[in-house]
């Protein structure tokens, strides 16, 4: 809707045109952003859990409260990008199952349940009776978490899949870069984490899944800059906004570079240094990228005029 | 019974008559839309003409908007209507994101989604919707679809020039045009370029949102 001020007159003159705004903007990148970061710690809790149980030992207390702060961060800010948030019950009394907002919010809902439960085992040192101890039955329920956070990571997949008027977001292609962000986000979270407490194997096999997931969401994301637009008029018009002058093609690029190209070189470099600081900034370039990146995604196909 | 629409672009004259009867009779607040007439110039002067499209919900059979809707705010009802529920809406915006004709706006007022509803509330009482009684030229035909003998079943029979937007959607609209080009049909065929409209210092009012 736009509007024009006749100087003469005063008055309003009210024009109906395609609706040019965005309606998803940046709380709904911080529901994805915060979402990867929390189902991506509980893969590689998982993973080291298999890899080397005995490195556990002073992270699954850290690991499973950063998680449960960033899943709830992904919560609030779900509800709070609603436009009606007191009605948010509606989606447990009257939910409608073809629907990956549903789907996922269900999910969600019962994974931060059992994060919760958890995260206050471990705090209270609590005993199961069918395990001797906390740690023994933090791990037997980790593994049916971390069966949860696969849809719990997918779900949002589902929900740009259904939304038919954004044709650049496909499936599968946004169910690999939901796990490759979940991964990326994960593996440098718990780099962070760790620290001294994880041996140089443990680091070196998290910066390896740091520095691949960057490359195979590049490579995605570049092949999509690339010949997205040989496909569908659509997807042609929506990457104008991230190549040449487009409007985002700064902010897209800055994403790339932040979240996917340094922390590559940097993970190469550590390899050969074995530098922890470097890997460390690799970390943290990785998580501020994947904001970045995310939003540009999530904002362009909103550009486009519809009517 | 499926209801649908389908307008004759050979005789809308663009006077947005719809467009007021629609505002009026469902009290659409400024900044929005449910019925809207686009305009588009085409050609290169001196042999340009300008052409009307009225836009509106499309009611698909299998409408995006339906199946995202997370509490069945947007569902079906008897005669084919996708209808909405204000009182069950969040305000999510996933209808917005799922209709591929950006037919639903987030009504200011109440922070809900809305859209044309075909006047469900009128056809529920045995009235025409208000876009149909206010076209003077009856451009909008309006009935059942599954009834061989009704208007737009004959209208759609006789023509054969009818046409949806978006088919490659999958969509199925129940809604037609007859007489339309690309230029009607695909926004991405009349893309205005920004500075060069018909009216100038041009600004937009915030939208259905609290962001």
């Amino acid at each position: 809707m736009v509007h024009e001020t006749l100087a003469a007159t005063n008055a309003v003159v009210t024009l109906d045109v395609a609706l040019p705004e965005a309606f998803w903007h940046w709380y709904v990148t911080m529901n994805m952003w915060a979402k990867s970061i929390g189902t991506g710690l509980i893969f590689m809790l998982f993973l080291l859990l298999r890899k080397n149980s005995s490195e556990m030992s002073g992270l699954r207390t850290p690991t499973i409260i950063v998680s449960f702060i960033m899943m709830n961060v992904f919560l609030l800010f779900t509800l709070a990008d609603l436009h009606q948030p007191f009605r948010m019950w509606h989606i447990f009394f009257y939910p409608h199952w073809t629907s990956a907002i549903t789907v996922g919010a269900w999910m969600a809902t019962i994974f931060v349940g059992l994060e919760f439960v958890m995260a206050v085992m471990m705090i209270r040192k609590d005993k199961c009776t069918l395990t001797k101890t906390p740690t023994e039955t933090f791990d037997k329920i980790l593994f049916w978490v971390t069966l949860l956070a696969i849809p719990v990571t997918l779900y949002t997949a589902g929900i740009m899949a259904e939304s038919t008027a954004r044709e650049l977001w496909q499936m599968p292609t946004e169910s690999v870069q939901m796990i490759l962000a979940a991964t990326l986000s994960g593996s440098a979270a718990i780099l962070l984490l760790g620290g001294s407490k994880l041996s140089d194997e443990t680091k070196s096999f998290f910066a390896s899944i740091l520095g691949l997931s960057a490359l195979m969401a590049f490579i995605i994301y570049m092949s999509e800059y690339i010949f997205g637009a040989m496909k569908s008029e659509e997807v042609a018009v929506i990457l104008e906004y991230v190549k040449g002058h487009g409007e985002y093609a700064t902010m897209f690029w800055i994403g790339q570079w932040t979240a996917y190209i340094l922390p590559m070189i940097l993970v190469a470099l550590y390899r050969v240094s074995k530098s922890s600081a470097m890997l460390n900034l690799a970390a943290i370039l990785a998580i501020a990228g994947l904001w970045v990146v995310k939003h540009v995604w999530l904002i362009i196909p909103q550009l486009l005029p519809l009517s | 019974m499926q209801l649908g629409f389908l307008v004759d672009l050979h005789l809308c004259m663009g006077c947005k008559g719809c467009e007021i009867a629609c505002k009026v009779e469902n009290e659409v607040p400024l900044s929005t839309w449910r019925l809207r007439v686009k305009y588009v110039d085409v050609g290169t002067f001196p042999e340009t003409k300008r052409t009307f499209t009225p836009l509106r919900c499309n009611h698909c059979e299998n409408a995006p908007c339906e199946r995202i809707c997370p509490v069945s705010a947007l569902h079906y009802i008897e005669n084919g209507i996708v209808n909405i529920d204000k009182e069950r809406c969040i305000g999510c915006a996933g209808c917005v994101m799922a209709c591929p004709y950006g037919a639903i706006y987030i009504d200011p007022e109440t922070q809900t989604a809305d859209k044309c509803t075909y006047c469900a509330h009128r056809i529920a009482s045995s009235m025409m919707p208000a876009c149909v009684v206010a076209c003077p030229v009856e451009a909008n035909i309006f009935g059942d679809l599954e009834d061989p003998a009704s208007n737009i079943s004959k209208y759609i029979q006789a023509n054969r020039d009818v046409q949806v937007r978006k088919p490659e959607k999958g969509t199925k609209p129940h809604h037609f045009y007859v007489g339309a080009s690309q230029a009607h049909l695909n926004p991405l065929a009349s893309r205005r370029e920004e500075g060069y409209n018909l009216f100038n210092n041009i600004t937009h009012l915030p939208l259905g949102g609290h962001h």
